[in-house]
């Protein structure tokens, strides 16, 4: 009651600094408070000084320094690398011979080897046109996007399955995630430039002009994140994370509660592209990115969607005609819990409760208590008798001695006065009763015809009093699309299992039902976003615009002014005024073909993680990037053609203990990773199903599937032991890098899996294996397939040894089968030297 | 001019070092909390190696026996005489807000007595447990945050209720490694999946190998419970002769491109994965241990986990936890009498069996074994929605205030810590988080709760976030 009385006079400011940190001990910087009405202004430290890091400076323009080994500068980028290895009397290692060569730029460009005879052909010829056509040849080859797009779903935490409770199997499926992957395959194999990549990924639908339907699917990217129990909030910050470590390599998430600790970002950073994701919706009503009548059974299977749909809108009908309803008769009973009660665990509390028909819609009840809260001024024509009444103490109430004292200054309602005036004002609840009693009156006469109604049409003061009930900023209006939040739990759980019906008639199609693309739209009308203070959004603080960064628009708002934001968020990203963006990518593809980043964090440029290797490189590779129209196939020239790609890697030299620094003074040998491996066993094989894109494929149960990895299941609730076994990374959320580790798990797959063993099978079967009579050639003929390579006479004799000595009844593999497993699961076969 | 010249060489011999663990920057936490000597000892390649923890530990393994759906613990470990008083009455102190609508008090139908020389009191459902009262050490006053299943479950394994964090026997294996190489260091038992499925032991942003292997125990044939455990086409006898020849290849391999710790990791991998597969089916295959002992553990599931699980602990598995069974089955909204005795019918003689065994063999003293589930239950009854065929015989959820009961490694005997109000609704009296309950078992492991971090996404993450304090009263 006290805290009603205090706040009822004045309406209540939010505290602008007490939510703050205060101070950041690390640094000494504190960015706090830097989300108050007075934009851009820092307390304790200027955003020019915050600016000094080197990530958030300018890209410059580095010019490659004179070196000494000139001939070992076959593209610019090796100056940058070999001035300081010279400045230590050091070099690159001679270059790789031309079969490592080629092997090395075959894995990194499509993730499958290239043949004995590739190899053969290129050995003849290594020149330097030679290698550049070979590049040109992998760029070209759709295997390409496959390898790469593959990298990129790391990043995008992509999954096929949905996170929901008790839901399994293809339940769990996201029918319509695969039209992303696809997206992102075809954009690597077109060489889309990589601006437009992110621009299409977060604002697809928004473009000018429109792009064709295949890009739209690219918007899969903001919504193929966990569910978090359908927590809204969590759904946003993942978003947030996503885009922030994934495209900025900045970890803004960490301002959810308070403002980083440590980089210039702060919680009205964070609570600004809140704003952008709170005001885009997922529709469960998705756009077909192809025509069904081209998709076998297409049209059938969209004749069931359809009425589906239509059921589960007839639902929504049904229930929000009904909710809307019924709350404009319960007006009284909310005005009545407000004036009586704090706000309870069930208004505040983000956990589903199960509501029954006669519950406050928690929501709602929250909506009024702000309502009454902001109106409850003298001035206020409806809502003035009630702040003067309720300020009146428990004892005047109990001595019955409350009476409205109407004030000739205040134009106050006539009919809230005159209904106030006839009432028992016995306590607070009365005063909120007469009220609801005035406002239901009111409302039934509005609901009867004028004509039939003993008091005749409404007299502009009713009017007035029924805005309150019907109007859009009434205390209990919402919109159709909030009507599932106010459902009681039969009819909500009606609800869900409509929606989740939608998904599940795909996931369960017998033929692959017509494409669609995950896409997002903005709310009709834009989520004007709070600080939530610590984080809890039922603590709102201070408003925030919706917007970008501080510290990359030179510490000033940026507030976005076009609906929900978002092609404005994807125009920030790309800007040639944020270095970020560039730096980033480039940093995640030189990681990708050499091994180590050169930044250790590719997820984490903030001014706790290590500072680039080599800044300047990275500076002339960014530059590079954006100055080719942002190609990422240029990148790859720029990287393979170089000579520190192309130099050998660890000898028999004495090892140096420091294996793949990122030294660069030799090509640091690595394992394939679960997609290389898997796909270059089938490619061994002969088995390699080349079919580009579609629905996920089971490859972990079906040890027959022959589909490349990337094509196959990513199911985020139980990722298959295979994926954790070789380092796959986790997809709950954007992947910083993938861990390297050497588990027997790997060696188990390797030697027992069915999938393997059919390799080996497939592999001793090949004509070019199978039709040799000969055994040495026999051998020859396996190493050839698997290892690109001729046997050395040692290796054919152990392997003829082995292939004799092997008893034919050991088992269900032939001796050549379990020879041709033997080579398969090899060092040589799945190091990359 | 490179503006970075001034910085030290630090960066680098960090980054030397970080590869030599071969996961990556988030080791860090680890190198922080471990020195950097141990991490550069000879096998700090092998992320399962066993480790030191910061300080003398109490423990050195965890069995988590966990009664998943919420038991309540007024029918079991905390009696509440005074529902009795107002059975069918409303409670004095009204009902804290839950999932469902509840009624009045629902006095327990079961017996408490005191049992030891502690004289503990227990529910006539545990007597067989109880026969142990001197060993337990029950804390009364647990409390989480939400009266869910799945958040709760994932706060109870993971510290945190939606968001993707690494279980905490990801972090007990990340800080430890394992014991025995040849079985994977972290070991979840359950006849199908409890709710929250895969999450309750997931490794999150750690390394994958720290991720909880699931153990499906409707299987019973012990070679079918790991993954590539067994070679279904050869004999052992093929295979040794595959690896031989193997080996052969490797080290031509490997004597033409000098000592390459990767390649020898990977050789040494595969003679590891021969001899798991011995001992792994080995360890799970219960046929092997003397009836007496199948007996005294008795016929149920979870009978059988503990079983195996006592198996898995003493060849050196570090974590081990026995769902008690598929989704949650200690959920009794209905019938709470009749589904209460049965649950723990299926679980008292397995816990007695366990403990008496872990002591026979001198496993007790340094293993922790944690009883409970990731809630309690109401005191009062709960109400069946209009329209449902309840009985009005059960019990909503409780997060308010619950018991879990920890034994063994480090913790006191015969000893009660905390209450919950009079009537069993609300931790009152010396109440314990989720976050302290874990921040303790770290603290028995040997580490500081605080300082057991990984970086990940330009954050040092733990196991209890911000929070967590350790219950000092408990440690024996």
């Amino acid at each position: 009651m006290a805290s009603l009385r205090s706040t009822s006079s004045t309406r209540r400011r939010f505290p602008f600094r007490s939510w703050s940190w205060g101070v950041v001990a690390v640094l000494g910087m504190v960015w706090g408070g830097g989300t108050s009405e007075a934009a851009g202004k820092l307390v304790g430290q200027s955003w020019e000084a915050a600016k000094q890091h080197w990530a958030y400076r300018p890209i410059g323009n580095p010019v490659p320094p004179r070196v000494q080994a000139a001939d070992r500068v076959s593209t610019p980028l090796d100056a940058f690398l070999l001035a300081p290895l010279e400045a230590q009397g050091k070099s690159f290692a001679p270059p790789a011979d031309p079969r490592t060569w080629l092997r090395r730029v075959s894995y990194d460009l499509i993730g499958l080897p290239p043949t004995y005879a590739e190899i053969e052909a290129f050995a003849r010829n290594p020149s330097a046109e030679a290698r550049a056509e070979v590049v040109e040849r992998l760029l070209a080859n759709p295997r390409y996007g496959e390898r790469w797009g593959r990298h990129w779903l790391d990043v995008a935490r992509y999954a096929d399955t949905k996170d929901l409770v008790l839901l399994y199997g293809r339940d769990a499926l996201r029918p319509y995630a695969y039209t992303y992957r696809d997206y992102v395959v075809r954009a690597f194999n077109e060489d889309l430039p990589f601006d437009q990549f992110v621009r299409d990924q977060l604002a697809a639908d928004q473009l000018e002009p429109p792009v064709p339907p295949w890009r739209l699917a690219a918007l899969g990217f903001l919504t193929l994140g966990r569910l978090f129990d359908q927590n809204p909030h969590d759904q946003i910050d993942d978003q947030i994370d996503t885009v922030s470590r994934g495209l900025l390599g900045l970890t803004v998430a960490c301002a959810r509660c308070h403002d980083h600790k440590y980089d210039a970002i702060t919680a009205g950073d964070y609570y600004g592209l809140y704003g952008v994701f709170a005001s885009t919706e997922r529709p469960y009503v998705l756009p077909l990115i192809e025509d069904p009548a081209t998709v076998p059974g297409g049209p059938e299977f969209e004749t069931k969607l359809a009425a589906a749909r239509k059921e589960l809108e007839d639902h929504i009908d049904a229930e929000f005609k009904k909710w809307t309803e019924n709350l404009r008769l319960r007006l009284g009973d909310y005005l009545v819990r407000a004036a009586t009660t704090k706000p309870d665990l069930t208004e505040t509390t983000q956990f589903g409760l199960s509501l029954t028909p006669e519950d406050f819609r928690p929501s709602l009840m929250q909506r009024t208590r702000r309502y009454v809260e902001q109106h409850a001024q003298p001035e206020d024509r409806i809502f003035g008798p009630w702040q003067q009444l309720m300020a009146a103490g428990d004892e005047e109430f109990a001595q019955g001695k409350v009476r409205l004292k109407v004030l000739p200054e205040q134009k106050w309602n006539p009919v809230v006065v005159a209904a106030l005036q006839s009432a028992a004002l016995t306590n607070r609840a009365a005063v909120a009763r007469t009220y609801g009693d005035v406002f239901r009156s009111v409302y039934e006469r509005s609901q009867q015809p004028a004509a039939g109604s003993p008091q005749g049409p409404l007299s502009a003061e009713e009017r007035e009093l029924l805005t309150v009930v019907t109007g859009a900023e009434g205390p209990l209006n919402f919109p159709r699309r909030d009507t599932p939040n106010h459902m009681s739990r039969p009819d909500k759980d009606r609800y869900g299992g409509l929606v989740l019906n939608l998904d599940k008639m795909a996931a369960h199609a017998t033929n692959r039902p017509p494409a669609r693309a995950m896409v997002v739209a903005d709310l009709p009308e834009p989520y004007s976003p709070r600080i939530f203070l610590r984080g809890s959004p039922s603590r709102p603080g201070p408003e925030v615009p919706r917007g970008f960064l501080r510290v990359l628009n030179d510490g000033r708002e940026q507030p976005f002014q076009s609906g929900s934001g978002r092609r404005e968020l994807a125009d920030a990203i790309v800007a040639p005024g944020n270095p970020l963006t560039a730096r980033v990518f480039v940093n995640r593809v030189w990681m990708h073909h050499f091994g180590e980043p050169l930044v250790s964090s590719p997820a984490d440029f903030g001014v706790r993680s290590d500072p680039p290797t080599h800044p300047q490189l990275l500076d002339w590779l960014a530059g590079e990037f954006i100055k080719s129209g942002w190609s990422v196939k240029h990148l790859h020239r720029l990287m393979v053609l170089s000579s520190a790609f192309g130099q050998a890697g660890e000898g028999l030299r004495e090892h140096s203990g420091e294996s793949g620094s990122p030294g660069y003074t030799h090509f640091a040998r690595r394992r394939l990773d679960l997609e290389s491996m898997r796909d270059s066993l089938l490619a061994a094989s002969g088995r390699l199903d080349a079919t580009l894109g579609g629905p996920p494929v089971e490859l972990n149960t079906d040890p027959l599937n022959a589909r490349r990895t990337v094509y196959g299941l990513v199911d985020r609730q139980n990722l298959p032991g295979l994926y954790r076994a070789f380092d796959f990374a986790a997809p709950d959320q954007c992947a910083e890098r993938r861990p390297k580790t050497t588990v027997p798990q790997q060696a188990l797959f390797a030697l027992n899996s069915p999938f393997v063993q059919e390799q080996a099978r497939a592999l001793a079967a090949q004509a070019e294996v199978a039709q040799v009579t000969d055994p040495k050639r026999r051998v020859v003929a396996v190493f050839r397939r698997v290892l690109g390579r001729d046997p050395t006479a040692q290796e054919v004799a152990s392997s003829l040894r082995f292939v004799d000595g092997a008893a034919q009844n050991e088992g269900e593999l032939t001796p050549w089968e379990q020879f041709a497993q033997v080579v398969l699961v090899s060092n040589e076969a799945v190091f990359l030297d | 001019m490179n503006p970075f010249e001034h910085l030290p060489p630090r960066a680098l011999t960090r980054r030397q070092m970080l590869r030599q663990m071969g996961t990556g920057l988030g080791m860090l936490g680890l190198t922080r909390v471990l020195g950097d000597a141990q991490m550069l000892a000879p096998d700090a390649g092998n992320p399962l190696a066993a480790r030191n923890p910061q300080f003398r530990p109490r423990a050195k393994r965890i069995i988590h026996i966990y009664l998943n759906g919420g038991p309540s613990q007024v029918d079991t470990f905390d009696p509440k005489p005074a529902l009795a008083k107002y059975a069918g009455q409303v409670l004095p102190t009204g009902n804290l807000t839950t999932e469902r609508p509840l009624g009045a008090a629902l006095p327990s139908p079961f017996t408490f007595r005191p049992y030891g020389q502690s004289g503990l009191e227990i529910s006539e459902i545990f007597s067989k447990t109880a026969a142990h009262a001197d060993d337990l050490c029950l804390i009364r006053s647990m409390y989480a945050n939400t009266p869910n299943h799945e958040q709760s479950m994932r706060l109870m394994n993971c510290g945190d209720e939606r968001l993707s964090r690494p279980s905490y026997g990801a972090w007990v294996t990340y800080g430890l490694g394992t014991e025995n190489e040849n079985l994977p260091g972290y070991i979840a038992m359950c006849p199908g999946l409890p709710v929250s499925d895969v999450s309750n032991w997931r490794s999150a942003f750690l390394p994958g190998i720290y991720q909880g292997t699931h153990i499906n125990t409707k299987q019973t044939r012990p070679e079918l419970l790991l993954e590539n455990i067994t070679n279904a086409k050869l004999s052992r006898t093929a295979q040794r002769r595959q690896l031989d020849l193997l080996a052969e290849f490797n080290a031509e391999h490997q004597r033409l491109r000098g000592d390459d710790p990767q390649l020898e990791a990977r050789i040494q991998s595969f003679e590891l994965a021969y001899r798991m597969q011995l001992e792994a089916t080995d360890a799970f295959d219960i046929e092997k241990e003397p009836a007496y002992i199948r007996e005294m553990y008795g016929n149920s599931v979870q009978s059988r986990q503990l079983l195996i699980a006592r198996r898995l602990l003493e060849r050196g598995v570090r974590v081990v936890q026995c769902y008690h069974g598929d989704v949650q089955p200690w959920d009794s909204h209905d019938m709470i009498a009749d589904a209460h005795r049965k649950l723990a019918g299926e679980v008292d003689q397995g816990i007695a069996a366990l403990l008496t065994d872990l002591k026979a063999r001198g496993l007790f003293e340094d293993t922790l074994v944690i009883c409970g589930g990731e809630f309690g239950r109401t005191p009062a009854v709960e109400v069946p929605a209009p329209g449902t065929p309840g009985n009005g015989k059960g019990r909503d959820h409780n997060h308010w205030g619950f018991t879990v009961w920890m034994a063994g490694g480090g913790v006191k005997g015969g000893y009660v810590h905390g209450a919950t109000d009079e009537f069993g609704f609300r931790a009152v009296e010396k109440p314990v988080h989720v976050h302290d309950l874990h921040a303790t078992m770290l603290h028995l492991l040997g580490f500081d709760h605080e300082q057991l971090t990984y970086r990940y996404a330009g954050r040092d993450f733990r196991l209890t976030d911000v929070s967590g304090e350790v219950v000092r009263d408990i440690l024996a």
